[in-house]
């Protein structure tokens, strides 16, 4: 015979069918995002890993500052290299034809050995007047096949939007902290349209792949460090970046894999703060049925069926969340999230995959934490003897006393011993109140830090265009102050190497008013914080393309968002650099410099690429941080729904002889719902000090996988917000609850308990 | 009185075969039982020994206080004693382990209370089939339900049904698993003089259709007269012991 018991589940669902519905959605609704997001993420994972040899990506390449002789080349292809030409026209465009410059595109001529070319839509070029453009800078921008842009002054017919595999992000330099897919991007054109460029923003890159793969990253990273010793003493490198440095390539995989870990840490937390909903439900449920329970246990029920018993629902919920939440993923989720990623990255065509890795982690691992929850909680409760629960002694301490209250109001007492109550309702309710207002912090801070960063960036700018040269180019101009400037590399334990750019600046300038310190240097404060500098400390950095190390004392801290930087007098560049007196490599300027012909500059750093990291970030993430704030708002009303719907039930007899005695419904909301307020109140102001602690911890372990560093800043009014918004979703659950509180029947105490 | 076919008598007379009806079986020797400690200490049971015969009704009476449930209970292996033993058919509950004794109760008792603790969301037949689960040979759910004259309500729940139809259906889970005895604390101590006395006639028919003993605590000293046995206590200590030789139908009592 089965357990008749079983017959209630089907009742017991059907009569409590509200919570357990949003219980379920919720759950099921968290596992199908999850699902997706590893459906998905996993899917577009294998297209990206398998795009290496599909497109036949490059193992890394340079840029020369001229073009490298034919014996140049062979000599390095005998140290077991193939070398490949990929010279690209850097041209700005005005991709809406406005007249204005809007991005920059980087354009390739056709590939046909390396880094081939991932065609998205339409066709590739065949006319010189024809480009095939980068499917995520045409989506930014509002490009589409057959539009016409104007690029290097050129009208060109967009005949197809591609994705270049070397280029699943965007980044226009290596040393960038973020990439930009709005106001750069990549393309490709025939030999003779990319030829008609001219010498103008030509760029010498050149791409290599070992003709014997490394075994592994040690080995590839002294093959490449061996190629870069060969090349530095046979031409002028400008750039030189293996594959497993390359942002362009690799931040794409390492971003995807982060986010998986990050999505499937949070499924977890959320089932276990669900698992604690469902024990505290439970024991509700058992104080409830606490007679019955030790009549069945009288007549011989063991622990173990009745554990079963009340385990069952919390199984059967999660198991039918799961199995709907599975299907969600693979059909609505997987293309919610595939488009999330296709928002940020370039990325090629995917196939969809089946991951038995995902199904493990959203339905049987939800189903063990809940389980393993569960368990714990109902030994514990059905612990105690049948006679315990015949006659509802369910307290574990044997001569219990209450607790001794000072001399408070009696409605005071009253509502505290409420608390006192219902303290395990209200600790899940502190912590999930906890849980939600970290998400919520996380999803309301991250525009505001975003334009924070951009404004502190921009107020702090030295000069509106600074110029890195290849060559230095005297100029008549008054506006203009030379500086000189190189790039640096960190080498820190616990982090990735990153670029820090080191200035020497003139004496007395015009853009750099801070006062230089009489001994050390002057960092940039993102430079601080993230490896923790204080003045007097000593940083080393080691040469970009070579050995050698330089040590500087940090003398000052300067506020200078923008990049990692270290700021020397021209005097004491010259001396660590060991270069002439006059020399320089860069000028500041607030107006552009016309007179420096294109092919002598290197770079210049505008507005635009200090801002490009909160441009892209709130392009590729904006949406995700509301829909962050829904979940965590939604999760905030479900627990505060949930628990204070079991403290009025588990109240119910007491609030129905108030009711006899003559209280008023106003009267007894006080008494029982204003004690929940104030848990709530309490919660909440906890909650913004405990949530700001966490995500300093969570910030900075995040930011230590960025190039750079971005001042974590929460805007003061965000917290007014969260406690505002926190209170309006309680407020409409004790709406709710003030409603159920009126519908108790006053004959509820005089029933019999069962 | 109940009138029982042939064939019923036949039931009844092997399940009461089975059972060995009138042989000593229930063995009751110098039970204390103390509550509390130091000042607060209260001592419940004092020292009681008694035996109970196979398939004989015994009433345990007294007034509240008087340690009659506390009693039940450790009959029951729900409770246990500081002092003494209780021996059911040569077993000594006290040297079981928990497991073991779960086993026990699940084979070989049956509880009723005064306040019926049935399963709010099962139906009667269902409350009843609670109890015929934990038998490998349980009773007959129709027939029982007709002896306990539900069959008619079998589908309804407990909250559609009145205080002495609820007591019915908490008897019939009891019995459902044909346990050698039937405890029943306080059975009728919710109801009213009516329905008392249906539950008692249905104890009564369900002794004597099955054979079960019945242990019965109670404090209405009217239904003694209905027992083969009764025991009068009082703080804690056996006042009388004694073998009902006027016993009479529950049908006949009246208080």
């Amino acid at each position: 015979m089965r357990n008749p018991l079983r017959k209630r589940l089907l009742r017991e669902l059907i009569s409590e069918f509200g919570k357990y519905l949003v219980i379920f959605l919720f759950l099921a609704a968290t596992i199908g995002f999850v699902s997706g997001f590893l459906v998905a993420g996993g899917s577009m994972i294998k297209a990206y890993d398998e795009s290496f040899e599909k497109y036949n990506i490059e193992d890394g390449h340079f840029v020369l500052e001229e073009k490298a002789d034919e014996e140049v080349i062979s000599e390095l292809e005998k140290g077991g290299v193939s070398i490949y030409l990929d010279f690209y026209h850097e041209v700005d465009v005005d991709s809406d034809l406005n007249k204005t410059i809007d991005s920059v595109l980087r354009i390739f001529s056709e590939r046909t050995e390396v880094n081939l070319v991932c065609l998205m839509e339409g066709e590739l070029p065949t006319a010189p007047d024809e480009i095939a453009i980068d499917r995520m800078y045409a989506q930014n921008n509002q490009i589409a096949v057959n539009d016409i842009i104007e690029a290097g002054g050129r009208d060109l017919t967009v005949t197809g939007l591609v994705a270049l595999s070397d280029y699943s992000a965007l980044f226009t330099d290596n040393g960038d902290m973020m990439f930009d897919a709005v106001k750069f991007g990549v393309a490709v054109m025939t030999k003779d349209g990319a030829g008609a460029f001219g010498p103008s923003g030509l760029h010498y890159s050149y791409s290599w792949k070992y003709k014997e793969a490394p075994k592994d990253t040690i080995e590839e990273k002294d093959k490449s460090d061996n190629l870069m010793k060969g090349l530095a003493v046979q031409a002028k490198i400008s750039g030189y970046v293996p594959r497993y440095a390359n942002q362009a390539i690799q931040f794409t995989g390492d971003d995807m894999g982060g986010d998986r870990t990050m999505m499937i840490v949070l499924l977890y937390i959320l089932i276990v703060i669900l698992a604690f909903v469902f024990s505290v439900t439970i024991r509700h449920t058992i104080v409830r049925e606490a007679a019955v329970i030790g009549t069945l246990r009288a007549s011989g029920y063991t622990k173990g069926e009745l554990l079963r018993h009340y385990l069952a629902m919390p199984l059967l919920v999660t198991l039918l969340a799961a199995i709907v939440g599975n299907v969600l993923g693979y059909t609505v989720f997987k293309f919610m999230v595939a488009g999330m990623y296709y928002n940020s990255y370039s990325l090629p065509t995917y196939e969809t995959v089946w991951n038995g890795e995902a199904f493990w982690l959203t339905t049987v691992v939800p189903l063990v934490i809940m389980s393993i929850t569960n368990v714990i909680s109902l030994m514990r409760s059905l612990s105690l003897s049948p006679l315990q629960f015949i006659r509802r002694d369910l307290s574990r301490t044997k001569h219990k006393k209450a607790v001794r209250l000072p001399n408070f109001r009696f409605f005071t007492r009253f509502r505290l011993r409420i608390i006192f109550q219902n303290r395990a309702n209200y600790m899940t309710l502190f912590a999930g109140i906890i849980f939600a207002n970290i998400l919520m912090l996380f999803g309301m801070m991250m525009s505001p830090l975003l334009s924070h960063y951009q404004d502190e960036a921009l107020a702090n700018m030295i000069a509106e265009y600074q110029y890195v040269l290849k060559y230095p180019v005297e100029l008549e101009s008054e506006k203009a102050e030379k500086y000189n400037v190189t790039s640096l590399k960190t080498r820190e334990e616990g982090f990735e190497e990153e670029a820090v750019t080191v200035y020497g600046i003139e004496e007395n300038s015009r853009y750099v008013d801070w006062d230089l310190p009489e001994t050390g240097v002057i960092i940039s404060d993102g430079f601080a914080e993230k490896y923790k500098l204080r003045e007097g400390d000593f940083v080393t950095l080691r040469e970009e393309f070579g050995e050698k190390q330089y040590t500087f004392q940090v003398g000052k801290i300067q506020d200078y968002p923008a990049m990692l930087a270290v700021f020397l007098s021209a005097e004491q560049y010259r001396d660590v650099f060991e270069r002439k007196e006059d020399d320089f490599n860069g000028y500041f300027s607030d107006e552009k410099l016309t007179e420096i012909k294109e092919e002598y500059i290197a770079s210049c750093i505008t507005e635009d690429d200090l801002t490009k990291v909160s441009r892209q970030l709130t392009v590729s993430m904006g949406k995700m941080f509301s829909m962050v704030n829904v979940f965590a708002v939604v999760l905030a009303a479900l627990l505060i729904y949930l628990l204070t719907r079991l403290i009025l039930e588990q109240n119910t007899g007491s609030i129905s002889m108030v009711k006899i005695l003559g209280y008023r419904n106003g009267e007894i909301g006080r008494l029982y719902l204003l004690a929940t307020t104030w848990v709530v109140i309490i919660s909440i102001g906890i909650s913004l000090f405990v949530s700001t602690e966490i995500i300093r911890l969570i910030y900075r372990e995040m930011m230590k996988g960025f190039s750079g560093w971005l001042t974590l800043y929460i805007d003061s009014k965000i917290y007014g917000e969260m406690f505002l918004m926190g209170m309006a979703v309680y407020l409409m659950v004790a709406l709710l609850q003030f409603r159920k509180i009126q519908r108790i029947p006053m004959d509820e105490a005089l029933k019999n308990v069962e | 009185m109940f009138i029982y076919s042939h064939e019923e008598m036949f039931i009844q007379e092997e399940y009461v075969n089975q059972k060995g009806a009138g042989k000593m079986f229930l063995e009751i020797h110098d039970l204390k039982k103390c509550y509390g400690n130091n000042s607060n200490k209260a001592e419940v049971l004092r020292g009681i020994s008694f035996t109970v015969e196979r398939g004989e009704i015994c009433v345990l009476l007294g007034p509240s206080g008087s340690g009659k449930s506390t009693l039940l209970n450790i009959i029951g292996g729900i409770d246990t004693a500081d002092n003494g033993f209780v021996s059911i058919n040569g077993e000594k509950t006290a040297e079981m382990k928990e497991r073991t004794l779960t086993d026990y109760r699940r084979k070989h008792l049956g509880y009723v209370f005064q306040m019926y603790n049935l399963i709010p969301n099962l139906s009667v037949k269902e409350n009843i089939e609670v109890g015929a689960y934990l038998s490998s040979m349980p009773l007959k759910i129709d027939e029982l339900l007709k002896t306990l004259g539900l069959y008619e309500h079998r589908h309804k729940l407990p909250n559609q049904l009145s205080g002495g139809q609820q007591q019915r259906t908490a008897i019939g889970r009891a019995i459902v698993k044909n346990p050698d005895i039937l405890l029943c604390d306080e059975p009728t101590g919710a109801l009213d003089y009516h329905t008392s006395k249906e539950i008692l006639k249905l104890i009564e028919e369900v002794n004597r259709k099955y054979g079960n003993t019945v242990i019965m605590v109670t404090h209405n000293d009217a239904i003694k007269n209905m027992a083969d046995r009764v025991i009068k206590l009082r703080d804690g200590q056996i006042r009388k012991n004694y073998l009902n030789e006027e016993k009479i139908p529950a049908s006949e009592l009246d208080w």
